[in-house]
């Protein structure tokens, strides 16, 4: 049974790594290029003919290195770690419930899914089942880029909160948000990838 | 200090090159046939000795039995991955093996990194006769997209070869490496390299900081079974289906006809590429000739379902890039089947850019190698190479689902923590299973490892262990266990579904020895002997004409001692001795060599102004 997740307490932060404060916009050419730096002094191949010491040293330096870039390079997975950083997020605790709103969509969706299912293993006409499921799907897209732009949103709050010095409480209610959107958006983008599925 | 080499360990030719300190280019080195390709081709001789390239690649017509090619499709598999394999190729494999598959030749079985350890044995040869020192570190090709237990077994292969294998490279991100210094290239590029059994696609950022050139692949894609050999079947399968119509022969795909076959048909390909028609001959053993015409069109439209397979992975490779192929700046062909015509204008049509074929398709791979191995060799470089994991890394959950935990095109080391805890109370052990690939089905996915976590005793939830799953920079995973509770590191023993245990590594490497030629200084010691032979008839002859008399006393005394000391030193095996007695027979014999060679230029001109005249 796995319970957690990346990352751990005592390791040195992503952020801490890249030398970038613990905030959600991040320059990315700045950050591509403080990589190719750590990289360079990093990697095992500058370490060939060093000690079985050394060498381990460079193996666990540099995938924390590429660990963190690949992290900090995604905005979602970005979000993802920095809860998780601050004890706001714990993979297997959230569990993937429709939300309420969308409750009534989801189901439709679902039956058109089945019978799209059935008519496929039985033979019968797909176009016009096709055709109910591409608008279906249209409409979760904008969904998750509705999502998408209030995690923006939310995250600009969250470096302006840093920013101010806010207190614990702001900052907390911040992160219960973001953390909700998490769940929404990958709530969707599930739903998104299994109707694109079907309609290969 | 020994050499270091770079190896192209390929399905249908390997290849071993090495940089040049001089020219500050890589070289491929030549075998004895003065090829610098050597067949994949192993063959058990009935005497017990191994039998390597072009030599071997002869006896797939005469012992196909005791002969194998294309090893490289069965390197870490297991049996039930290779039944499509079996219907194609004559492997003719143990019926006992499971997991490891065991190949058969005459009357002994090996597994397939010991007969890949087999032509990288001769590559080392070969390179140990070009330098006339001992070789023992190497870095090796390896498909892009081989998984971590194909990888695993072209490391083992190394180790059984008696090579220190310091990296495993990409075959298109070393082919990158040798372009990279022939071309002076920035931007993105794509590698499209369709080999004998594999089809890669990497797409690379070429970056210059002030460090130096960095070559970062930002994804690869493929096909570890398309290649063309799979043309080589196509051709196969049609010929054969129109002998059983017009003629009525039937003959068994294993046979030494249908090897007969392939071999022509592989130099029809060949023309092909070439010209618009070629004609194929065919003798049949009930005395009629199979004759075909194949034009180029037809051909095409034979192969065309092949290099469509190729196209999938491609538009994959560039979306996980995040690039269109308008963005790509140049484009690199490698393998020997890109020179088909069908597959270059293909190629270009999707890129809208004529792709790069300037260096050899066939030595590219190689040369880029040798261009890491000289890297790695001086620790410091103003090259640096930052290739990814072509396939996720997953755990399987609850309901034989697989939790990705690191994805594909991660730039490699690349690593992850899982924290596991017990779900009932005194449970002693949790059982995990490490998976390789992209569906969403453990099932689905390549098995790596199964292990079991040792927990003590206690309520359940109580224990915390996290486990560190690592792909090093050969792209090989290794797992690591920590209790989070105590503090306390653990090795973990990872039994590797499709591979071989250390135990039996260690064991092949003792009878490898068996198989193995005799070592550096012996084989210079036997090659000292001959050269010594040589000269000591060419010395007896010299000195046996009439112009051996116009020596003088002390000349013929110095030349009678530094033969009877060669002569001495050829009885030991100290072949530094021996070339050194070689060099001074040669210094003492110089004035008799003139003498006679002066006689046999006259007698070389008087004989053609004789017949001028």
């Amino acid at each position: 049974m796995s319970v957690a997740s990346t990352a751990t307490p005592q390791q040195r932060s992503y952020f801490d790594l890249f030398e970038v404060p613990r905030k959600l916009w991040i320059e990315m050419s700045a950050l591509e290029k403080k990589f190719l730096e750590l990289s360079w002094k990093l990697h095992p191949d500058k370490f060939v003919n060093a000690s079985a010491e050394e060498q381990e040293l460079s193996l666990k330096n540099s995938s924390e290195l590429n660990d963190a870039y690949r992290v900090l390079r995604d905005p979602v997975a970005r979000v993802e770690y920095l809860l998780e950083l601050e004890g706001m997020r714990k993979e297997g605790e959230h569990k993937q419930q429709a939300p309420p709103e969308l409750l009534e969509e989801v189901f439709e969706l679902n039956e058109s899914l089945d019978e799209l299912r059935e008519a496929k293993a039985s033979g019968g006409d797909l176009t016009s089942l096709k055709s109910r499921l591409e608008s279906a799907e249209k409409n979760f897209q904008e969904k998750l880029g509705a999502v998408d732009a209030r995690l923006q949103e939310t995250a600009r709050e969250w470096d302006a909160a840093i920013d101010g010095n806010a207190g614990g409480t702001e900052r907390k209610g911040i992160m219960v948000r973001l953390n909700e959107l998490l769940n929404r958006r990958s709530y969707i983008r599930n739903l998104v990838t299994n109707v694109a599925k079907e309609l290969l | 200090m020994a050499r270091t080499v770079g190896i192209d360990l390929g399905t249908t030719n390997s290849l071993v090159a090495y940089m040049d300190p001089q020219t500050g280019l890589p070289n491929c080195i030549a075998g004895p046939s003065g090829s610098t390709l050597c067949p994949s081709v192993v063959s058990l001789d009935p005497d017990g000795s191994i039998i390597v390239g072009e030599p071997a690649r002869r006896r797939l017509l005469t012992q196909p039995e005791r002969t194998i090619y294309s090893v490289k499709r069965l390197m870490g598999r297991g049996v039930a991955d290779i039944q499509d394999e079996l219907r194609l190729f004559p492997f003719r494999i143990d019926p006992s093996s499971k997991n490891v598959i065991r190949v058969q030749l005459g009357n002994k079985f090996f597994t397939p990194p010991e007969i890949s350890a087999f032509i990288l044995r001769e590559l080392k040869n070969w390179a140990e006769a070009h330098f006339g020192e001992s070789v023992e570190r190497a870095v090796i090709t390896v498909p892009a997209y081989f998984n971590d237990a194909q990888r695993q077994a072209t490391k083992d292969a190394g180790k059984l070869a008696g090579l220190e294998v310091l990296r495993l490279v990409n075959e298109p991100t070393a082919a990158a490496l040798a372009y990279g210094l022939h071309e002076k290239q920035r931007g993105h590029v794509a590698v499209y390299d369709l080999g004998g059994g594999t089809f890669d696609i990497s797409v690379l950022q070429l970056i210059s900081t002030s460090e130096g050139d960095i070559y970062q692949v930002l994804s690869t894609n493929g096909d570890t079974h398309l290649g063309g050999d799979d043309i080589d079947n196509l051709l196969q399968a049609f010929v054969h289906e129109k002998i059983l119509q017009q003629h009525r022969v039937d003959f068994s795909p294993h046979s030494e006809l249908a090897q007969e076959l392939r071999k022509d048909l592989i130099a029809i390909k060949h023309q092909l590429s070439e010209g618009e028609s070629a004609t194929l001959r065919f003798p049949l053993p009930n005395g009629a000739v199979y004759v075909q015409e194949f034009e180029r069109g037809a051909f095409e439209a034979l192969i065309r379902p092949i290099v469509d397979r190729t196209m999938g992975p491609v538009r994959q490779a560039l979306a996980d890039a995040k690039l269109k192929p308008g963005e790509i700046e140049e484009v690199v062909l490698v393998g020997g089947a890109t020179r088909t015509p069908l597959i270059r204008r293909t190629v270009q049509e999707y890129f809208d850019r004529k792709p790069h074929t300037e260096l050899n398709p066939d030595e590219v791979v190689a040369l880029g190698a040798a261009v890491q191995a000289n890297i790695l060799d001086h620790g410091v470089s103003n090259m640096l190479l930052l290739d990814v994991t072509p396939l996720s890394l997953g755990i399987e959950t609850y309901g034989g689902a697989v939790a990705k935990v690191i994805p594909r095109n991660s730039t490699i080391p690349a690593s992850a923590q899982e924290m596991y805890t017990t779900g009932v109370d005194n449970q002693t052990g949790i059982d995990i299973h490490v998976l390789q690939g992209e569906r969403e089905l453990a099932k689905d996915c390549r098995s790596l490892a199964r292990f079991t976590l040792k927990v003590p005793p206690a309520p359940a939830g109580l224990p915390r262990i996290e486990v560190k799953f690592l792909i090093d920079a050969n792209g090989i995973l290794q797992v690591g266990a920590k209790d989070m509770r105590t503090g306390e590191q653990r090795t973990i023993e990872v039994q590797p579904s499709y591979g071989i245990s250390d135990t039996e590594i260690e064991r092949m490497l003792e009878e490898s020895i068996e198989y193995a030629e005799q070592d550096f200084a012996e084989r210079q010691a036997i090659e000292a002997r001959t050269e010594a032979e040589t000269i000591l008839a060419a010395t007896q002859k010299a000195l046996g004409t009439p112009q051996a008399a116009s020596l003088s006393a002390e000349e013929r005394a110095a030349i009678d001692a530094t033969v009877a000391a060669l002569k001495e030193s050829v009885g030991g095996s100290d072949y530094k001795l021996i070339r050194k007695r070689i060099d001074e027979l040669n210094n003492a014999t110089m004035h008799l060599a003139e003498l006679v060679m002066n006689s046999a230029v006259s007698t070389a001109l008087q004989g053609r102004k004789l017949a001028e005249v």
